[in-house]
């Protein structure tokens, strides 16, 4: 907790937001002045108003202050700057780690990541086997009945009892295992017994392939209907939606925006391969922590009175949040105009 | 048909034995056929709790490697022939069994029971995966304290994704006057994060250490305590009955308390 090191330069540091609550009323003195609704950076504030010491950065309510007072303490999340972003938030982010559905022409292609040897983070079947559960109760009332699932399983290599595992969880949901594809001749003579159309080989190399962060389109958005408890990550190279809570304890990690519909009590990290235009918007906005790109905020010690639908976003180097209409008042008629 | 229920929490120590203990007593009070099953392996507590410790001549591995029959194994209560316990082993570790075996054992003891009520081990390995490999419902018993919360909503994601979607939650240990003091959880504050339909709540009781170390469930006092009441509610909440619950809240609500209120807001 070493307050000095504020220096309108320095990176915001995590241990010296932490006095953000009490210093909640200080800046809706400032605030009148500041009656834009665009966001300032902590470091431009303690420069232009010189007084009261560590207490300064407390910048995202300066945003919307004047639009509702009472909830400032919330709008308070401590900054960190990049430095306080470890490296590791960004390459963990492998998109191809996680179970992933797709649609194509009408049917469903499910991905496996790739087998775990090659994997930084190796997925164990049962690690796999409860993302898919996820992904299929989760993604349940979208299904369409008797959708033909192509199973992509690259260079994992899949038994006869696990593909008949995936088979019947896909049944549950009532979808219908049709084709496999595959790299491994195991997997392969293993689908052929049970009775699916196999593919080895062909077209395996476009669908596993890692995706290169440079140029690359994000995946179609993921739309879940869950609640996401502690313990579970969702990891997706697109946008996110969840219809329902992120529990603490749990995570949602996305390439693009990530919207939550309901309480986000848990980690959401948006734009999670480097991007920082990426947005993180909540019914009730009580995260443990939120990441955009490489940069990363707590949520204040003292919960506010009342929650309200917010967006957090990076505004000068920092990540801010707004009450949701606000932004889209002003942010969004902005780009557009 | 028969309810094939295992009682879990995730955390340790918040009351997962002693509810299946009491649960059980009290269907099998109210004329059910009732099986407790220990599936803590190597760390067997509910024969302690049910008081039928020095009645267990085989347990669940002797069944599995059928060195006795599953009638041998069962040991009925002395108190309530309606009741019986499977033990476990205390000698061996959780390894020794796997979810195919469990499954097996539950299967031998659906066609004569109402009720399968599984004690599950705290954690989320190899003793849970066996507890709930042959569920179909769960209870899960938190009690409201932030961690056991956390492990709670993660036990029952698991749960979910092993298709075990019915499910009961209990919340153990509550303290009324420290609620209304804003210094404990909250029932509806836990309600709201682990979000499934609540069974019951029961209060912290100190009885609840004597029944222990006596072996007598709190359900078969002569004059029920809270606690007890509160178990024997949920045992008919199970089956489908209406019952509100118990204000807990109204002998902590004294003139003081609200006078300190008031001044706290």
């Amino acid at each position: 907790m070493n307050p000095d090191t504020s220096s309108p330069s320095a990176v915001t540091s995590l241990s010296e937001t932490l006095p953000e609550e009490t210093s909640a009323q200080m800046p809706a003195a400032n605030a009148p002045a500041q009656t834009s609704s665009a966001a300032r950076s902590p470091q431009s504030s303690s420069t232009e108003t010189p007084a009261p010491g560590p207490l300064e950065d407390t910048s995202p309510q300066t945003a919307w202050e004047n639009t509702s007072p009472q909830v400032s303490p919330q709008d308070t999340l401590p900054q960190t700057g990049s430095e306080a972003a470890p490296s590791s938030i960004s390459t963990e982010t492998n998109p191809n780690l996680q179970v992933q559905f797709k649609s194509e022409e009408g049917r469903l292609l499910l991905q496996l990541p790739p087998k775990p040897e090659n994997s930084r983070s190796p997925i164990s079947w049962s690690d796999l086997w409860l993302q898919l559960k996820q992904r299929l109760n989760g993604g349940e009332r979208f299904w369409q009945p008797h959708t033909e699932v192509h199973l992509v399983a690259g260079d994992r290599l899949l038994d006869g009892r696990q593909l008949q595992a995936i088979a019947e969880a896909l049944k549950e949901s009532q979808l219908q295992l049709k084709w496999v594809y595959t790299s491994r001749r195991q997997t392969a003579v293993a689908a052929a017994t049970a009775g699916y159309s196999v593919d080895q080989n062909s077209a395996v190399s476009h669908f596993s392939q890692t995706p290169k962060a440079t140029g690359q389109a994000l995946a179609d958005p993921l739309y879940l209907q869950t609640t996401i408890r502690s313990g579970v990550e969702i990891r997706h190279p697109g946008t996110v939606v969840i219809l329902g809570d992120v529990n603490p304890g749990g995570s949602v990690i996305a390439d693009g925006d990530i919207l939550i519909w309901g309480h986000l009590r848990g980690i959401a990290h948006a734009g999670a391969s480097g991007q920082s235009k990426y947005r993180i918007m909540a019914l009730h906005m009580q995260p443990t922590q939120l990441r955009i790109a490489d940069k990363v905020a707590r949520a204040p010690e003292t919960p506010p009175a009342r929650y309200q639908p917010e967006v957090a976003y990076i505004g000068s180097d920092s990540i801010r949040i707004a009450i949701a209409t606000e932004f889209t008042r002003v942010h969004l008629a902005r780009s557009f105009g | 048909m028969t309810r094939i229920i295992v009682i879990t929490s995730g955390k340790g120590g918040v009351g997962k034995t002693t509810c299946t203990a009491n649960l059980g007593m009290a269907l099998a009070k109210n004329n059910h056929r009732v099986v407790v099953i220990d599936s803590d392996f190597g760390l067997r507590n509910l024969d302690l709790l049910l008081g039928l410790e020095n009645r267990i001549v085989y347990t669940a591995l002797d069944v599995l490697a059928k060195e006795c029959r599953m009638d041998q194994a069962l040991v009925k209560d002395k108190r309530q022939p309606n009741l019986a316990l499977l033990p476990a082993a205390q000698s061996r570790s959780k390894e020794a069994v796997t979810p195919e075996q469990m499954q097996q054992l539950i299967t031998e003891l659906e066609s004569k029971h109402d009720f399968i009520l599984i004690d599950s081990p705290a954690g989320i390995e190899m003793g849970f995966k066996n507890a709930i490999a042959a569920a179909r419902e769960a209870i899960v018993v938190t009690t409201p304290e932030i961690s056991a919360v956390r492990d709670a909503d993660r036990v029952i994601g698991l749960l979910e994704a092993n298709d075990i979607k019915v499910m009961h939650l209990v919340i153990n240990r509550i303290k009324p006057a420290m609620v209304q003091e804003d210094m404990m959880m909250s029932v509806q504050d836990v309600q709201d994060i682990l979000a499934i339909p609540l069974v019951g709540v029961i209060p912290e009781d100190e009885r609840v250490i004597v029944s222990t170390n006596k072996g007598e469930p709190l359900v078969l006092e002569e004059n029920l305590s809270l606690a007890g009441i509160a178990f024997a509610n949920i045992a008919r909440r199970l089956k489908g009955e209406k019952i509100p619950f118990m204000d807990l809240t109204a002998p902590h609500d004294d003139l003081l308390s609200r006078i300190r209120r008031i001044f706290r807001n």
